[in-house]
């Protein structure tokens, strides 16, 4: 039995690293792999699996596209631009106001959308204007978007990596925004100060020229507005579950979406704008449709099986000890595959450790997202350093990101290792 | 008022799915990259298979 899912599992391993070899983007390397492990289990092409495989992270997706949808309205009405224009307007004399406000910016798309890349995308460009006209150099900007937008991903109310591991437990996603929400903050602060403290004084008229300018029709409301309507359906969900219906997230952002397309000063062609955000989702939406794949094949096989019972005869402190190297090196590999794949054996060893798997798992997901610079996929570090225009190598870059990620590191495998101390954070 | 609005959400629940499969086979078409073109068959997949209610 075990032999012969190590010898799925080493057919797998080997068509994936083939599949990445011929050029092969991540999601099909994936199926590939998927596809081979079946043929080799001797399942052939089991056409259902692969279609139960495909669907099980549908609603993920849906969360995903209509959270993407709001934000590139917002941008593309110029809500975001007219938000780093009023920053920089009001708080230029104040460096510590001004990082603060910068991180929290940059925090929130990819807190809403669960994905660093949307991060990168919406604010990136603008919040790398200022922070060059603030004296911070290329490299290190582009250090400070890719970190925060990595915490910004694992940040609540979407966290995938969290999502994922919890679906794969049959764990409720309850209890995690605090747990989340604390380390990424505090992650994200220790980021932006370490890397752009020291500076200049920024030249406001400068960085204004460089700055898209927002429709003079907009203003703090059109803003606001939609980020009210998703947090007020929110807050009746949780306030009062049982007299408020289930309207579920990808609704609560679609109806925000709505809300600032109505509200936007220019005219918005909502088609191309929502093929627009397929589009720029696609290496995302395609990776979560695959892991599933994956996952239902390793299921089948007994592949996962048999990587659940590695784990947990493990010793506990080899375990947490390599989560810090561990968790990226999966996260590089199979990006938010690495969740359903290692995350699910991880938190069920942490639950029969006795530690609290609410807040171990959150620690996982503020380690995992560092991953996302390395090779072989290193998508999202690669797009941080176009996106701030850096010229210098790519390992300048990953040299610039090692203290900040070494205390992320820390912060995330301290929380997995007191995590049963930490549990009153869940609220539950 | 959960009974009342439980049909509706489900309604745009649907009408989402629907919208959603019109924009992968609209960027399906017009994709030149046969690699793009794969990834948007398989995303394709579950969007059709709650849309017709099989899963």
């Amino acid at each position: 039995m075990y032999t012969s899912a190590a010898i799925v599992l080493g057919v797998m391993v080997l068509f994936y690293f083939i599949a990445l070899w011929i050029k092969l983007s991540t999601e099909l390397a994936m199926l590939v792999a998927a596809v081979a492990g079946a043929f080799a289990g001797g399942h052939f092409f089991p056409a259902r699996h692969v279609a139960e495989g495909a669907i099980t992270y549908l609603d993920i997706n849906l969360i995903f596209f209509c959270a993407t949808l709001f934000m590139n309205i917002l941008k593309e009405s110029g809500g975001v631009a007219y938000a780093v224009r009023s920053i920089i307007k009001t708080f230029h004399k104040s460096r510590v106001l001004l990082l603060i406000l910068l991180a929290f910016l940059l925090l929130i798309p990819g807190a809403l959308t669960g994905a660093g890349s949307v991060t990168v995308l919406i604010v990136g460009s603008m919040v790398a204007v200022v922070l060059n006209y603030m004296g911070v150099t290329k490299i290190k900007t582009a250090a400070i978007i890719f970190l925060i937008a990595g915490l910004s991903a694992a940040a609540p109310p979407v966290s995938l990596w969290a999502m994922m591991t919890a679906a794969g437990v049959n764990m409720p996603y309850v209890g995690f925004f605090w747990p989340l929400l604390i380390p990424c903050v505090i992650g994200a602060l220790f980021t932006i100060f370490y890397l752009g403290w020291k500076g200049t004084k920024i030249d406001v008229d400068k960085a204004f020229e460089e700055l898209p300018v927002p429709p003079e029709k907009m203003n703090w409301t059109r803003i606001a507005i939609p980020f009210l309507i998703f947090f007020v359906l929110m807050f009746m969900g949780r306030k009062w579950p049982h007299d408020t219906p289930v309207v579920g997230m990808p609704l609560m952002f679609l109806f925000a979406a709505l809300a600032s397309w109505l509200l936007s000063p220019k005219k918005i062609d909502l088609f191309k704008i929502s093929a627009a955000t397929l589009k720029q989702l696609l290496p995302l939406i395609g990776t979560l449709t695959c892991v599933g794949i994956l996952v239902q094949i390793m299921t089948l096989t007994g592949v996962r099986g048999l990587l659940a019972i590695t784990f947990i005869t493990l010793p506990a402190f080899l375990v947490i000890g390599s989560l810090f190297f561990f968790l990226p090196i999966t996260e590089s590999v199979l990006m938010y595959g690495s969740a359903a794949v290692f995350g699910v054996p991880l938190v069920l060893l942490f639950n029969s450790m006795g530690l609290n798997p609410i807040v171990a798992l959150a620690g996982m997901s503020v380690i995992w997202p560092l991953g996302d610079a390395l090779p072989p996929t290193a998508i999202i570090g690669r797009l941080t350093v176009d996106v701030a225009g850096a010229k210098d190598s790519y390992g300048k870059f990953l040299k610039q990101c090692i203290v900040p990620a070494i205390v992320i590191m820390i912060l995330g495998t301290l929380m997995v290792i007191y995590s049963k101390h930490l549990g009153f954070l869940t609220g539950i | 008022m959960n009974a009342f609005f439980t049909p509706i959400i489900s309604i745009l629940y649907y009408a989402l799915i629907a919208y959603l499969v019109v924009l992968i086979i609209y960027n399906l078409i017009k994709t030149k990259d046969w690699k793009k073109e794969i990834v948007y068959v398989i995303i394709l997949i579950p969007f059709l298979l709650r849309l017709f209610m099989i899963k």
